[in-house]
């Protein structure tokens, strides 16, 4: 097996009918893909750049409210990266040749 | 806290002490039936555990692997220092699990198919054929032996910081390092990956324990998270202030390098290799995906903790805020001894588990990638297991003497260990990719984060160098390949 052969197989899956893009597998693709994106604008949101570094301290759960932002994004990316890997599909069969 | 001093009765450093003779012939017994349980003498079964490793004991390996002597003590040294910005350790952390979404899905069913062992096996593999693709090869195993060769040795120098403490200074810093590297030596040659997977999940569970008991301890102590914030922001109200734009900047920069440079580790991707399955990797990932908030977090709010505590601690260390924090809990009464123990225990784990890893990946990168062949004999094992030895060896006497943080040695292994990734992450997802381009990329990123590093300087308004070297990097190993293939094309035509 070489390495260059997943991108035949990946080549030769883009080639199918237009009946599999409607697929359950297809779908769940979408759908891994929608939660990867939500998980890098959270990690946008995470970091208090759009704030003013002079704002008085204001406490939200015992916590600076800038970091409880971030932990709360934090823990977002932790369950939607947990689904996005009970999503993701690989094999550990050979290609079909 | 002193040799042998008392708290509510109990001697510390004793029950340190016997605590880390049980727990260094638990991982002797674990190794010894690890190495019964082996099939054969051959690379895969010594450096991947016959690839079989099952979804909980994988898991645990990911995780004790990934959390290392500087997540349990230079994260809280860093944390003390930098207030609640560091925060972002728990985000970086993350990343990691996120950016394995790039690679896994890929590199697995490719390793399978082609049997690797090493994260060389891929470069041979993907790149056959190529003008360059052995020199890139010979470049990626040499620059990762000298990340894992620098992981190592933070590795040392915690056990031994850790060792004397826990044992109240009975057994000193370098007796500390010694020993602990011939253990961890000795149950690696043994039992390969299997031995290691397995004390790892051990150690994984004493780390998961110890945490969980640490947190109580700090919330308890503290008032709660409420408690924490306002004696930080009595003692230095800076570490509770909203970050400052080059803070911010150095954040995303963190999550990248941490993101992108972690995943290529070899013994991360030797992990990847040894899972029995599909299944049994993608359930220990989506695991993984809490492990910060489990781990890294509670070890920052240790750190932040500390600050309220700032002028007791003046003149400690930043990596010893951790010890330090836990002698103090220790003293106060003999339960509270007994669970200090428990979680100096479990960072040992932490640090041992990394360097048995690292140990076990430098002898399969330096038998299979840069001295032998793609050999499936006994002697690429034998090689191995003798080529961590002497490495180890080496590492000692670094340990013992050389000045330096622990968190200097993260940003130092991660600055190199990124400049690989467009070799993975590039090479799996663009078919066009050569191996020259990839070769002169990984230079010219190498040359410029290396350079401005030995210069004293490490970032750019807040970028890592790394970063910046990756991103040159990528560029020419793009324009390189392009300009390659269109000039094959063209003689062809």
């Amino acid at each position: 097996m070489s390495g260059s052969q997943i991108f035949e197989s990946r080549r030769a899956g883009r080639a199918g009918d237009d009946s599999s893009r409607r697929s359950p597998r297809t779908l769940r693709g979408r759908l891994r893909r929608g939660l990867l994106l939500v998980i890098g604008l959270l990690y946008v949101a995470s970091v208090p750049w759009y704030r003013e570094s002079d704002a008085p301290l204001v406490l939200f759960l015992g916590l600076p409210d800038w970091v409880a932002v971030a932990l709360g994004c934090y823990i977002a990316v932790a369950l939607l990266n947990a689904w996005a890997w009970g999503l993701t599909e690989f094999s550990d069969e050979d290609p079909p040749s | 806290m002193t040799p042998g001093s008392e708290t509510g009765g109990l001697d510390f450093g004793s029950v340190g002490t016997v605590a880390l003779i049980l727990y260094a012939v638990v991982l002797i017994a674990v190794a010894e039936i690890a190495r019964r349980a082996r099939r054969d003498a051959s690379p895969a079964d010594h450096f991947l555990a016959g690839r079989d490793l099952g979804a909980f004991v994988l898991f645990l390996t990911l995780y004790a692997t990934a959390y290392s002597g500087n997540s349990l003590l230079g994260y809280p040294g860093r944390a003390y220092q930098s207030g609640f910005a560091f925060i972002m350790a728990t985000g970086f952390m993350m990343s990691i699990v996120v950016v394995f979404h790039a690679l896994v899905p890929k590199l697995r069913p490719a390793a399978r198919r082609g049997g690797y062992i090493t994260p060389g096996d891929w470069i041979r593999d993907r790149f056959e054929g190529q003008p360059g693709a052995r020199a890139l090869r010979l470049s990626v195993g040499a620059l990762m032996s000298v990340a894992l060769l620098n992981f190592l040795l933070a590795q040392l120098k915690a056990m031994g910081l850790v060792t004397s403490h826990i044992t109240g200074g009975a057994i000193p810093f370098w007796v500390g390092v010694v020993g602990l590297a011939a253990l961890i030596l000795f149950y690696e040659t043994r039992g390969g990956m299997r031995a290691v997977a397995w004390t790892d999940a051990a150690q994984g569970v004493l780390m998961v324990l110890g945490l969980a008991a640490l947190l109580g301890w700090i919330l308890d102590e503290a008032g709660g998270l409420a408690g924490i914030t306002e004696s930080v922001a009595a003692v230095r109200p800076a570490a509770v202030a909203v970050p400052a734009a080059h803070t911010n900047v150095n954040w995303f920069s963190t999550i990248v390098l941490l993101g992108l440079a972690s995943v290529v580790y070899p013994q991360a991707i030797q992990r990847i290799y040894a899972a029995r399955d599909a299944r049994a990797l993608r359930r220990s990932l989506a695991l993984m995906s809490f492990m910060p908030l489990a781990t890294t977090l509670i070890v920052t709010l240790i750190g932040i903790a500390a600050i309220g505590q700032v002028d007791s601690l003046a003149g400690v260390r930043s990596d010893e805020v951790m010890p330090e924090m836990l002698v103090r809990w220790g003293q106060a009464g003999t339960l509270e001894s007994l669970l200090a123990v428990l979680v100096f225990l479990a960072a040992l784990a932490a640090i041992m588990s990394t360097a048995d890893s690292c140990l076990l990946s430098l002898g399969s990168l330096l038998a299979r990638d840069l001295l032998g062949g793609a050999s499936a004999a006994e002697r690429t094992t034998r090689w191995g297991k003798q080529a961590a030895a002497v490495f180890l060896l080496a590492m000692i006497p670094l340990a013992l003497f050389e000045e330096i943080t622990l968190w200097r040695l993260i940003e130092l292994k991660l600055e190199l260990l990124v400049q690989c990734v467009p070799a993975f992450l590039l090479a799996l997802h663009w078919p066009r990719l050569r191996a020259r381009g990839t070769l002169l990329g990984l230079w010219v990123g190498l040359a410029w984060g290396v350079g401005f590093t030995l210069a004293g300087v490490p970032q750019i308004e807040g970028v890592h160098v790394g970063v910046i070297g990756l991103g040159l990097n990528g560029a020419v190993a793009v324009g390189a390949s392009i300009l390659e293939t269109r000039g094959g094309a063209l003689a062809r035509a």
